[in-house]
């Protein structure tokens, strides 16, 4: 091979390797949830008052880390578009929603109000409840 | 005994107009679509917060930017990291008034066009909007939609030249809530 067909060949070569690592990169996948390790665990109720106490504290520590939250199911929705349980959290009105994770879309669909949970999450902030997303069920 | 039940009958029927006035949701959808020409990018929240007062037609809704969830992680990540910032500003909030809220009958089944207008707040930057929507009353229930355009440059959020094909400047914004009875 000449040595400018060999830079043609190489250039060719690079330009497909760029390509298909490109490609990759832009497709590359969501957290694998299920295999995702916690950067924090704790109960609803604990996380809750973390929040109520100060909230740009509980930010810098929580918003869009890997939380582990276990607690008592208050409410049960589990509906077309909408997948989520509300732990426990100030005792009364308002807690900590847990939007199942639609990309894992293997939950369970029998969980009960009062039943004990440990869910893996992604924290993502305070409105009138603690929210997160993504939650898969943990069995520690 | 008889005037104690219609005292309290009629305690209970006051305490109730009162609290029902107001009305919220924890569930309200707020979902967004950008079309460039190169791409088509859309998000989905379904845990957006809003309250309702319907003797004033006060109106207030909040989001939280990270609850939003994109088809590819990459997406997510650069919505996050480059654009919204979203460890410095979580939320986004909405605050103002159904300009006519006479116009809708609460007590009455059907869709009701109003016109809302208020402050957005996006990325921290504030910005007087108006907007139309609709408020649907069925069997007592209400809900509300509405569906608006946002230029991304009004809320100081930069896109850089390498992705100007990709992002729209313009990023149309769908509401979807459906209102529960505010109970003390």
């Amino acid at each position: 091979m000449s040595g400018k067909k060999k830079i043609l060949v190489l250039a060719l070569v690079g330009l497909v390797v760029a390509a298909v690592a490109g490609y990759a990169i832009y497709n590359k996948p969501h957290q694998n949830m299920t295999k995702a390790k916690a950067d924090h665990s704790l109960s609803s109720t604990e996380l809750f008052a973390a929040f109520e106490a100060d909230e740009q504290a509980a930010n810098e520590k929580f918003l869009g880390k890997i939380v582990e939250v276990n607690g008592t199911i208050q409410e049960v929705k589990l509906e077309e578009g909408v997948q989520k349980l509300i732990l426990e959290g100030d005792g009364m009105m308002f807690g900590v929603i847990c939007n199942l994770d639609e990309l894992t879309d293997s939950h369970r669909d029998d969980f009960q109000v009062g039943e004990a949970v440990s869910l893996k999450c992604e924290c993502t902030g305070l409105l009138m409840d603690v929210v997160m997303k993504r939650c898969v069920e943990t069995h520690s | 005994m008889k005037i104690q039940m219609l005292a309290l009958g009629v305690l209970m029927l006051s305490a109730f107009s009162v609290d029902a006035q107001r009305y919220f949701t924890r569930e309200g959808e707020v979902d967004f679509y950008s079309e460039a020409p190169l791409e088509k990018i859309e998000a989905h929240n379904n845990s957006a917060t809003s309250v309702l007062d319907i003797s004033s037609g006060k109106l207030e809704f909040a989001v939280l930017i990270k609850a939003f969830q994109f088809e590819k992680a990459l997406m997510q990540e650069h919505f996050n990291e480059n654009y919204m910032e979203s460890d410095e500003f979580p939320k986004s909030v909405f605050k103002g008034n159904i300009d006519n809220p006479e116009a809708v009958k609460w007590d009455t089944d059907g869709t009701y066009p109003v016109n809302v207008s208020g402050k957005l707040t996006i990325h921290g930057v504030t910005n007087d909007v108006s907007t139309t929507g609709e408020i649907t009353i069925e069997n007592g229930q209400i809900s509300a939609h509405s569906v608006f355009v946002v230029a991304v440059a009004d809320y100081d959020i930069e896109i850089p030249a390498v992705v100007r094909e990709n992002i729209a400047k313009e990023v149309e914004i769908r509401v979807d809530v459906d209102y529960q009875e505010l109970k003390k």
